[in-house]
């Protein structure tokens, strides 16, 4: 089982080692996503839809009645104007270090004409008025798979100064983007029939003068999916179309960052150290461990219990198992409920979370059994007494009136529910061993209990108290890495005070 | 002499605890308030705010309970005041399961006295459990996170949700918090990541802990406790008191700033004499 | 057997979410999403053992009227009830009216309040018997303790000559002092953190896993 754990922390070595060059793609073809200069073409230069199936415009016009102009009978009939869309460097790529299902959209120097439109006579669309000045109201991408005809927009519209988007897939592969700038300009409003306009839609572009449609398409298929029923609807965007360019998803392996890789080679090195000092406990050699106090008061406390007859009251935090602090609190409790059986004294376990009841359960049976005592272990000592935070403070209190414990250890995550346990155990006469890497409940425990243990030495009190070399090794491997951190700290201050960031620009991690 | 200053060392808890109720009662009967000052951590919430447009959205975090009440309820209710005053959108989550039941009738009554509508002014997406991976899906996908708001409307199709994904798309982020989960998640978990701008109101325990967040400008502001929340108060009702939505608002923690001045006085208090009455009592041998 | 497979695979298990931190692929991050969501339903699985638990302890002792067996009554009384309104209620049991909220606003709300309020109590008896001037050490964190409560509150700045300087005093005590106390607290907690789990992921911790031998 040793050796096993030995090799096998080496083969994540072996495969993290490797280059980040293992990125998962959909083809062998790395060539980098086509950047496409998206100069869109003048209206006029638009080639006109031709579709021999194509109602004339006018027929259009006389077949809809119920084409109006609200609020103003008397409109103009100029034509729509509309310069030209230009958007420069529009490329898709996917990021580096991606989950394989990102992609990153960029542009820049997006610059968008001004727009008059035509009147009610000729018109289709109808929009909301909006402020007389703002021409564009954003911009909208649209995506569509490679195998695939439809275009689908992206999320919600992009404010006219976004200059870029990340786009989560549902898959890896190939996509196609377009990118519209919509506008609602005018201050007319218009209604419309929409069979007519199902049937006007292939002909727009004649009906609709000046006015290039095919992206209006997209925008008004996605904004009125039944165009084929007979009902009036109204209009919000009216947009150009870029052209489309293709992007690949790129799926890595690794993050090949500086900070990541830095933090990686602290956890091996941790790794490491822990298992250099293993070898050498194991050969015999001593490795000093400085007293903790606290910690041999829990023998002397378990000791205390045994002669006045009394219980021992274990409190492991109120925090969730997944917690480090609950971890490191079971462990401890494994140590502590050994001790209590060897001593044939009673422990009760208070837990707020469920979960964590089930593991203490199983923890002190295991201690007592260990211990050679297992027809002591009595189940119902190990209590799951509420998950509300004073619920279980109010519990935990009635339990130690009641059954009136001489020694309470706590050990684990706390919070506010702190000071009132430890000071109706001081009520009690119980001496007290804390012990919380949460900086904000230290003081109460050391206002109110006999002993406490700060942050770190919660973690050394199981390695402490089952003098188990290997243990012990881990206490040493983690004190060298903190001397490392010290250094660095100094180092790192010394050089960021003379300008150079070098160290704190080492370990930056952003995503 | 000595005698008695050795039974005042070892009096009875109890005495101490009709002193502290007497120190809490006669201001909350009889209040004595003296002016203060406000911090720079809270004027730098309260300048953020003010920076803010009208149509802009925040995302607030409620995460506390019945028992944070007095040190952040005050907060809470004149940050709504002073969101909606500047008619800037909230959309508001919880991590505590006992909060929505407190939050969100504040939340509504605050919106109708600023004539704001829900969905479309102010959304309430309700309590997702999973603490920290709760927030780091805050994070990637807010509406994944809450398919329903609280009223079982689809959050998606909420009109005050246009354009707001995930909270990397609003541009500012309120941590009420009381504990765990709570400020230091969010700061852990998705700050640094996404380079959010996110201020917290905390409990007077809790807000030593996030100065040094706040040093290192992860938090661009921090309102520890009730003072925190009775200033913060102190800025907007100095500001916004004309405001119709605020024409029923009252301040809460500035008067009571009075129960802390005796109630701190009194710890003082005692302490001191504790300690006058040890240095008097003390033998040779206790050095 | 019966310890190895569970060494096994925590040792897997482990391993794989600390890769998640460095490794971005879609499928790895579905696969920790996962495990992470097994270990939510764990955890409110875990949630009908505690129920079942709390009956089981406190049942008893109901039955042979041991000491305090009244409380340990209404607990199962209010666990009873509490548990029926909220089914009954179902989705609507927060909204106004409903007698689960009631129950909310009428007892929780008020018990919750109630046991925090003690805190004000206890620190007071616990701030006179801790706070005594026994050496250097004690007689800093004294006077530290005494300016910065003075000064956190109106009357500290209201005090003539040293008042408006308090406030400054006590953000430099807060910002500097403190701020580099808890720095290193943070800093240490998390090495340790990060040996403890090593050592639970790589096996050397065992007394977690239960069973009959070490």
């Amino acid at each position: 089982m040793k050796r096993l754990s030995i090799w096998t922390l080496l083969l994540p070595l072996l495969v993290l080692t490797s280059p980040d060059a293992w990125a998962d793609t959909p083809n062998t073809d790395d060539a980098p996503a086509p950047e496409a200069n998206e100069r869109v073409p003048e209206p006029s230069e638009q080639a006109p839809n031709d579709d021999a199936s194509a109602p004339a415009a006018e027929e259009l016009v006389e077949d809809q009645p119920d084409a109006k102009a609200l609020g103003d009978e008397q409109a103009e009939h100029s034509p729509i104007q509309i310069d030209s869309f230009t958007v420069d460097s529009f490329t898709v790529k996917a990021p580096k270090h991606g989950t394989g299902r990102k992609l990153s959209l960029k542009w820049d120097n997006v610059e968008f004409p001004n727009f008059t439109f035509d009147d009610a006579s000729r018109l289709f669309f109808q929009w909301i008025t909006v402020e007389p000045n703002k021409d564009l109201v954003g911009l909208r991408v649209l995506r569509r798979s490679n195998d695939s005809k439809d275009w689908a927009p992206i999320g919600d519209l992009l404010p006219p100064e976004t200059i870029s988007l990340e786009d989560k897939l549902s898959k890896p592969g190939s996509w196609d983007y377009k990118l519209i700038g919509v506008y609602t300009p005018g201050k007319r409003e218009y209604e419309l029939t929409f069979t007519r306009l199902a049937q006007a839609w292939v002909g727009t572009q004649e009906v609709i003068q000046g006015v290039r449609l095919n992206s209006e398409l997209f925008e008004l298929l996605f904004q009125f999916p039944s165009l084929l029923e007979e009902e009036t609807r109204r209009a919000t965007t009216l947009g150009l179309s870029s052209d489309s360019v293709t992007g690949k998803t790129k799926a890595y392996f690794l993050i090949a960052k500086k900070a990541h890789m830095m933090l990686l080679g602290l956890v091996v090195l941790v790794g490491f150290l822990m298992m250099y000092y293993t070898r050498r406990a194991q050969r015999g050699e001593e490795i000093y461990i400085r007293r903790i106090p606290g910690i041999d008061a829990i023998e002397e406390g378990i000791g205390r219990s045994t002669e006045m007859g009394k219980p021992v009251l274990y409190v492991p935090g109120i925090d969730d198992l997944q917690d480090i602090q609950t971890i490191a609190s079971m462990l401890i409790l494994g140590q502590v409920s050994k001790t209590v059986a060897e001593y044939q004294s009673d422990l009760i376990v208070s837990c707020c979370i469920p979960i964590v009841r089930e593991v203490a359960d199983e923890v002190v049976r295991a201690g007592y059994y260990q211990a050679g005592h297992p027809d002591a272990f009595n189940a119902a000592n190990v209590r799951f007494i509420a998950s509300d935070q004073f619920a279980f403070c109010a519990g935990t209190n009635g339990i130690m009136l009641r059954e009136k414990p001489s020694t309470n250890i706590y050990f684990g995550r706390f919070f506010a529910e702190s000071l009132i346990l430890a000071e109706t155990g001081f009520v009690n006469r119980s001496i007290q061993i804390a012990g919380t890497a949460e900086a904000t409940q230290l003081p109460f425990f050391i206002a109110a209990c006999d002993y406490t243990l700060i942050g770190e030495e919660l973690f050394a009190v199981s390695a402490y108290l089952s003098k188990d070399p290997r243990l012990v090794s881990s206490l040493k491997a983690s004190d060298i890495i903190k001397v490392i951190c010290v250094v660095a700290l100094i180092a790192g201050t010394v050089l960021a005070s003379m300008g150079d960031t070098f160290l704190i620009d080492l370990f930056k991690i952003r995503e | 002499m000595r005698n008695a200053l050795i039974r005042f060392q070892n009096m009875d808890r109890r005495w101490i605890f009709l002193g502290m109720a007497l120190s809490i009662m006669i201001p909350l009967l009889y209040p004595i308030n003296f002016p203060f000052k406000v911090d720079q951590r809270v004027q730098a919430i309260y300048d953020r705010i003010e920076e803010l447009e009208a149509g802009d959205t925040v995302f607030i975090s409620a995460d506390f309970d019945p028992a944070s009440r007095p040190e952040l309820e005050p907060f809470y209710r004149a940050n709504l005041h002073h969101l909606f005053a500047k008619d800037v959108k909230i959309v508001m989550g919880s991590l505590w399961p006992y909060a929505p039941p407190m939050v969100r009738p504040w939340l509504d009554n605050i919106a109708k006295e600023h004539g704001k509508v829900e969905g479309e002014d102010y959304a309430f997406l309700g309590f997702k459990a999973g603490n920290e991976l709760a927030i780091k899906l805050f994070a990637d996908d807010l509406v994944k996170a809450f398919p329903s708001d609280a009223s079982g409307k689809k959050t998606a199709e909420l009109p005050v949700m246009k354009g707001f994904r995930s909270l990397k798309d609003f541009g500012l982020i309120i941590s009420v918090s009381a504990g765990f989960p709570g400020t230091k998640e969010y700061v852990l978990q998705v700050q640094g990541q996404y380079g959010l701008e996110i201020a917290s109101a905390t409990t007077a325990v809790s807000a030593p802990d996030y100065v040094p967040y706040y040093k290192s400008k992860q938090l661009f502001g921090l309102s520890g406790g009730m003072p925190g929340s009775a200033q913060y108060e102190k800025l907007v009702f100095a500001d916004y008191r004309d405001d119709p939505g605020l024409s029923k608002a009252k301040e809460m923690a500035g008067p009571a700033q009075s129960v802390l001045n005796m109630g701190h006085l009194f710890i003082v208090l005692l302490i001191v004499c504790g300690n006058v009455a040890f240095f008097l009592t003390r033998t040779p041998k206790e050095d | 057997m019966k310890r190895t497979i569970p060494l096994i695979v925590g040792f897997i298990i482990g391993v794989v979410m600390i890769g998640e931190f460095f490794i971005p692929h879609y499928r790895y991050r579905a696969m920790t999403a996962e495990f992470l969501e097994w270990g939510l339903i764990l955890g409110a699985g875990a949630f009908i053992l505690g129920l079942v638990n709390l009956v089981q302890v406190n049942l008893p002792k109901v039955q042979r009227r041991e000491t305090d067996w009244q409380y340990k009554a209404a607990m199962l009384v209010a666990l009873v009830i509490t548990l029926i309104v909220g089914f009954a209620a179902g989705e609507s049991r927060q909204a106004d009216g409903q007698t689960f909220k009631w129950i909310y606003d009428y007892a929780f709300t008020p018990l919750n309040a109630t046991m925090f309020a003690l805190l004000a109590f206890y620190i007071a008896s616990a701030a006179f018997r801790a706070f005594r001037a026994r050496n250097m050490e004690a007689t800093v964190l004294l006077a530290a303790a005494i300016l910065v409560m003075i000064a956190r509150v109106p009357i500290g700045e209201s005090i003539p000559v040293i008042g408006d300087y308090l406030p400054q005093f006590m953000n430099w005590i807060m910002d500097v002092p403190n701020t580099a106390a808890r720095r290193a607290i943070f800093i240490g907690a998390a090495l340790g953190a990060i040996a403890t789990g090593l050592r639970v992921i790589l096996g050397m911790e065992r007394s977690h896993l239960g069973g009959g031998e070490s």
